[in-house]
């Protein structure tokens, strides 16, 4: 019982918020830039508590999903191109979940044209036979592997003034499209579009009423600071290893996913590679679950289609066809001979950095009146830290697209 | 008029004309009698440069093949915005509504209106793949989806006949249209499976529309869940009224779900009678016979002759869920014997009762748990058993359904045929509709 009342949504959601995209990118972001992001991570988990707590409030109050409320608000034709949208980032990010798979299976040398099938049926199994809620719990418990982080940290004695340096000041080198990929792909993976659905619908299925709120709020700011907190042990972790290596001469040049396993190799030694593996294999396959079904109900609810899982194929073809093309594309496209998996999976996070924006901009619209929310419109505080995300996020993406368009524009690094 | 047929997708968005100036666009249609099996379109709100303006239906001369539509006069209404009117647009299109042949709650993409008699009504809402693409602004692939309903995918038209709105306002001031009630129609168990696909707001609407019986018998296919955020949100008055009517042992199930204060709020509006008899009830815990038990049994004399007992049984019981049995009890409550309706019907009529009632009684204690109860029910191949106190008196009966909703798993149990008719008076035969 106990269990379940820390299982929040908010704290479900947080943790499938650290997926193998997330560990990747958190463990990029240290590894190339040191400890002078970390800083990124106090503004951004402001953020993602207010966006997080919007979409749990909008939920409470209205007792509907994100997708329905923008079908209901803004039509068929926004509704119809957010799907679409959705869908093709989600695809793309079951294929990253997949990428975790097939980087964790070469660890243990096995080959990714068997371990991406294997897992694809895996995963299909575990969606179609079993109980979500013992899914999720397996997944959560086995996410506990990712305290490994702070162990791995704290052992690796990093100099704990420059940890705070670069947590309290900020640096700004704008002029370089790695810093921009970097911040934007943070962003990206830690307020992750779908995941305001996801929360939201999570929040729905729950009956959550508008006098839980409160309790629905603590809910998320715990998974909120969780997730913080455990990325920027990621990010430590990297940079006091990896970066701190490099720095002095070595090349670790953390080209492929395996070579992040070296951040934990100060706590857990030759074992390193192994809980590194194991990490993104947990990461990997639920997310690879998760991802696809519940991509594939919000767009049903969105555009009216039937869905539930317990519903037969012939009741609900759309729901079924969505949710195995997302999948299958999803293990497909690792599948790929030679497709570089670390660019794959760090590209799929800065995309969703640049759709990030729009989706907040349909959030803030509705959740602004007064006629759905009631007495529950944002405070002026909450519209001021979500436009301002809006707004700063929204910069980066121009930014970071001109860049890929004229490169002279910024430096390379 | 030249439009004789058509979407009001087709509609929206054209232009409106006076004297053949353009003075506005098409925004919305409003009906006042939703309930009418095609209901007609009473007046047009078009947009124009001073705002949304109102324009009834007589003022529009002329509606043409390309939708223009030409009125006699220039609307200066402002739109009316009293809750019995419903909006096309704005209340309907994009959003769920209860098929009621379907049984389900499905999204509409589309409205089709065409001219019968003279007037502009609303035949059928479009829930297909083929609205949905005409939405998108595909048209001609719209046409081709639309015929041809392709296997598997939604049926695309449902008559409005056939439509119920879910009509939810701010929850302070929800004034419902819907008299003709088209919900009431469904079985208890269908709509209860459409209100668990409701959202919070949208179910206790729903329930908002449908009588405190009908509301009662939904409710008892529900699972606890649900019906805990239906009645917070259908205020306190309302959800006494149904879960009076509910049976005795799913609306204690309730209750004991629900903190002590909600619980004496609610108790305090019932009428004594009831009131006293769901305290009694909310203090056994949900898993034993006490728990499971309704209070609502029939109990006779032992001192009658049968003719008399089946008398009275004709005058007591058309209220009582289970009649299968009946419970000799003597003065003090004490349960002596039972006999069932078979037994009481091929006696003698001038045999008394103690003569032919079977004295040789299986009776489960309050605190028994459930498994326990449903294994009894199943040895002695019993419909029911009473459950008595320790000094033998008598305050229940578990019938064989809640025995077996206790010890299933609880979607399972919902979903099975209940033997113990329930005595609203809605048939099996759901589509046939009255």
């Amino acid at each position: 019982m106990i269990f379940a009342a820390i299982l929040g949504p908010g704290f479900i959601t947080a943790s499938a918020g650290n997926d193998v995209g997330g560990i990747l990118q958190y463990s990029q972001a240290g590894a190339q830039f040191g400890y002078s992001l970390l800083w990124v991570m106090i503004p951004l988990a402001i953020a993602l508590i207010v966006v997080q707590e919007m979409a749990t409030r909008m939920g409470t109050v209205t007792g509907k999903g994100l997708a329905a409320l923008v079908r209901e608000n803004f039509g068929v034709r926004i509704s119809f191109i957010a799907m679409l949208l959705l869908f093709f980032i989600n695809t793309l990010l079951t294929s990253t979940e997949f990428a975790g798979i097939a980087a964790a299976a070469q660890i243990f040398g096995i080959s990714k044209y068997l371990a991406v099938p294997v897992a694809l049926i895996v995963v299909f199994l575990f969606v179609l036979r079993f109980d979500n809620k013992i899914v999720e719990r397996t997944f959560v418990v086995l996410s506990l592997i990712y305290l490994t982080y702070i162990g791995s940290a704290v052992m690796a004695h990093p100099n704990w003034h420059e940890v705070a340096h670069g947590a309290l000041v900020p640096s700004f080198p704008f002029r370089t499209v790695g810093w921009i990929a970097a911040v934007v792909g943070l962003i990206g993976t830690t307020i992750s579009p779908y995941m305001q659905f996801f929360l939201q619908s999570a929040v729905v299925e729950k009956g959550r009423r508008a006098n839980q709120l409160t309790a629905a709020r603590i809910d998320v700011v715990n998974g909120s600071v969780l997730a913080i907190v455990l990325a920027g042990f990621m990010i430590i972790a990297n940079a006091a290893t990896i970066y701190l290596a490099n720095q002095h001469g070595a090349h670790i040049v953390a080209n492929t996913v395996s070579d992040f396993a070296a951040a934990l190799k100060p706590l857990a030694g030759e074992s390193a590679a192994v809980i590194f593996a194991l990490g993104i294999l947990n990461a990997g396959v639920f997310t690879a679950a998760v991802l696809p079904l519940s991509t594939s109900y919000i767009i049903c609810e969105a555009l009216g289609f039937e869905a539930a899982i317990d519903r037969t194929f012939e009741q609900a073809p759309v729901f079924f066809s969505l949710f195995a093309a997302g999948l299958v594309a999803g293990a497909a496209i690792v599948l790929i001979p030679n497709l570089p998996l670390l660019q794959l999976v760090l590209f799929a996070q800065v995309l969703q950095g640049i759709v990030l924006p729009a989706e907040l901009v349909l959030m803030l619209i509705i959740i602004n009146r007064t006629h759905i929310m009631g007495r529950h419109t944002n405070s002026p505080v909450a519209n001021a830290i979500a436009w301002t995300t809006v707004v700063v996020v929204g910069s980066l993406s121009v930014l970071y697209v001109a860049g890929q368009f004229f490169p002279r524009l910024l430096g390379s690094h | 008029m030249a439009f004789t047929q058509g979407f009001i997708s087709d509609l929206v968005g054209r232009r409106a004309t006076v004297n053949d100036l353009t003075i506005g666009k098409v925004a919305d249609f409003l009906i006042t009698s939703p309930d009418d099996a095609f209901p007609p379109i009473d007046g047009l709100v078009i947009k124009t440069a001073r705002g949304l303006r109102f324009a009834p239906m007589d003022t529009v001369a002329d509606v043409d093949r390309n939708g223009t539509v030409a009125l006699t006069v220039t609307p200066d209404k402002a739109a009316p915005s009293d809750d019995e009117r419903l909006y096309l647009v704005a209340d309907l299109l994009d959003k769920q509504i209860v098929d009621v042949n379907g049984r389900k709650v499905v999204r509409i993409n589309d409205i089709e209106v065409a001219d019968t008699g003279g007037r502009l009504r609303v035949l059928a809402a479009d829930v297909g793949v083929g609205g949905l693409l005409r939405r998108l602004g595909l048209r001609s692939l719209g046409r081709r989806v639309t015929p041809v309903n392709a296997p598997g995918m939604p049926n695309s038209m449902i008559a409005w006949s056939a439509v119920s709105p879910i009509r939810e306002a701010n929850p302070a001031n929800v004034r419902l249209s819907v008299t003709q009630n088209r919900l009431a129609r469904l079985h208890p168990s269908e709509l209860a499976e459409i209100i668990s696909e409701l959202s919070a707001r949208e179910a206790a609407a729903v329930v908002g529309q449908l009588d405190d019986e009908t509301a009662a018998d939904a409710f008892e296919h529900l699972d606890v869940e649900k019906q805990k955020t239906i009645i917070g949100d259908i205020g306190t008055e309302r959800a006494a009224d149904i879960i009076e009517e509910m049976d005795a042992d799913d609306a204690a199930d309730l209750l004991g779900e629900l903190p002590a204060e909600r619980q004496s709020e609610l108790l305090a509006e019932m009428n004594d009678y009831t009131a006293g008899e769901l305290r009694e009830l909310v203090k056994y815990d949900e898993d034993t016979a006490g728990g499971l038990m309704t209070t609502d049994f029939v109990w006779i004399y032992p001192h009658r002759t049968t003719e008399a007992t089946i008398r009275k049984i004709r005058e007591i019981a058309p209220a009582t869920e289970f009649i299968y049995y009946l419970y000799v009890l003597d003065k003090n409550d004490h349960l002596m014997g039972t006999i069932s309706l078979r037994t009481l019907l091929l006696a003698l009529p001038t045999a008394f009762i103690d003569r032919v009632m079977n004295t040789d009684v299986v009776s489960v204690a309050a605190d028994t748990p459930a498994v326990e109860v449903a294994a009894t029910i199943a040895r002695y191949d019993l419909l029911a058993v009473p459950v008595l106190r320790d000094d033998g008196t008598m305050i229940g009966i578990v019938t064989v359904d809640d025995a077996i909703d206790a010890i299933m798993p609880g979607d399972v149990a919902k979903k099975l045929p209940r033997f113990t008719a329930r005595h609203h008076s809605v048939s099996t035969g759901v589509s046939s509709g009255t």
